[in-house]
């Protein structure tokens, strides 16, 4: 499997059960999935946990991938409902032993767990969910306008709203932080 | 601050690495591996929407059998020539979105309820400037047995529409049982147009059209409970 092959056809070959393809699949989307989760939760160990229930739900549902269509805001859209699942689950949970022990995870990693927020999840901490979430499909993902709007099941009209909303706030907090070309300062 | 230099900071931190462990990725393909077989991508959008269309024709042609086709008969040609046109067309709208809400990663230019209002609104213009009966008889009683009629006919299309889709994947089951619910609240409707004889504008606007919501509501309920049931049984 040439590590130059594009998503799209990794994923064609991954639904007629090519196991070269699904490695290869998997080594190409990952770091942008677990940086999607990153930078919604802060928590690696949490990232780590969503990453490997997104990879088995696509495993599940990789019937509904379309060949010809975009795969990333098929990835993505799946990526968003096991987010979403999560946050539910936990909001229901709060109270709960198990759902404590990963809220403990996420609001204290340990040194070894890389938890602490990193450049980019310092960058986009003043955004709400929403905004954090087109910004990193935008530019970690590197995904189109109608690409994102695919993925967030909403219209392009919208992304470029909230992408506009967000780089205003972006502009406020950076300007607060002094913070010009060439050196992000956050790191 | 200039949107380029905030653009410059984004993709500069986003280069950073993250200690993504290689070792996860590993056990993530591994356990995906070892159920790796080939998979049959569903059938073309079209096709399926064609099969959700045809249900809706079967369920309305069918009740309207039981029933008697007494409204269809009283109609003259231009109210047939408007009324069940327009029925198809927004059924067809109505199909190729529930299509897509079964699909992740579709494109959506406006939302499910948005659309489902729009089609709404159709519906009572068409009926608002295709009749002129503005009498008023026996409105609740003869109407709730229209809604009822709808209603119940509504039913099977939407479980037949469900099972044609099951293999899809919803993302938002509200989403996709709200839809559902409209395409199967118009083959209520055809049962009525098909059926009922009464021609009162108040009677069409608020019982007949009334079965498209109700519909609605009722799906994206189902919807709403196969969630809940859904995580329930993966705990």
């Amino acid at each position: 499997m040439s590590p130059d092959s594009n998503i799209d056809t990794l994923m064609i070959l991954y639904q007629q059960g090519d196991s070269a393809a699904a490695a290869a699949l998997i080594d190409r989307v990952s770091p942008q999935l677990y940086r999607f989760f990153a930078a919604q939760h802060g928590s690696r160990a949490l990232a780590d946990d969503l990453l490997q229930d997104t990879w088995l739900r696509i495993h599940k549902v990789r019937h509904t991938y379309r060949p010809g269509e975009p795969a990333l805001p098929w990835l993505y859209a799946i990526a968003r409902h096991v987010r979403v699942d999560h946050y539910r689950k936990w909001l229901r949970n709060t109270a709960g032993e198990r759902e404590l022990e990963i809220a403990s995870r996420a609001a204290a990693p340990s040194p070894d767990d890389p938890g602490r927020k990193d450049e980019l999840d310092a960058l986009l901490a003043p955004l709400s969910e929403s905004q954090r979430e087109v910004i990193s499909m935008l530019k970690v993902s590197g995904m189109s306008l109608e690409e994102v709007a695919r993925a967030t099941s909403s219209s392009v009209g919208a992304v470029k709203q909230k992408a506009h909303r967000a780089y205003e706030k972006l502009r406020k907090s950076m300007s607060a932080l002094g913070l010009g070309k060439g050196e992000s300062g956050l790191s | 601050m200039k949107e380029e230099e905030i653009d410059h900071a984004l993709n500069k931190a986003a280069q950073t690495p993250l200690d993504l462990e290689p070792e996860l990725l590993k056990r993530i393909s591994a356990s995906l591996q070892t159920s790796l077989r080939p998979v049959r991508p569903l059938p073309p959008a079209w096709m399926v929407t064609c099969g959700l269309i045809l249900i809706c024709a079967l369920i309305s042609v069918a009740g309207a059998e039981r029933l008697g086709f007494a409204g269809v008969e009283k109609m003259n040609l231009l109210e047939r020539l408007l009324v069940f046109p327009v029925l198809l067309a927004l059924a067809w709208v109505m199909a190729m979105r529930f299509v897509r809400e079964m699909i992740p990663g579709s494109h959506r230019r406006i939302s499910t309820g948005t659309l489902i209002a729009m089609g709404c609104a159709a519906l009572l213009a068409l009926f608002a400037l295709l009749f002129h009966d503005y009498q008023i008889t026996h409105f609740v009683s003869i109407g709730v047995a229209c809604l009822i009629t709808g209603f119940v006919h509504a039913v099977p299309a939407g479980l037949l529409g469900w099972l044609l889709l099951r293999r899809g994947f919803a993302v938002n089951a509200v989403s996709a049982g709200l839809i559902a619910g409209a395409l199967a609240g118009l083959a209520g409707l055809g049962v009525l147009e098909l059926q009922c004889p009464n021609f009162e504008v108040a009677h069409l606007l608020v019982w007949h059209t009334g079965v498209v919501p109700l519909s609605s509501a009722v799906g994206a309920f189902v919807g709403w409970l196969a969630r809940l049931l859904a995580r329930a049984a993966s705990r």
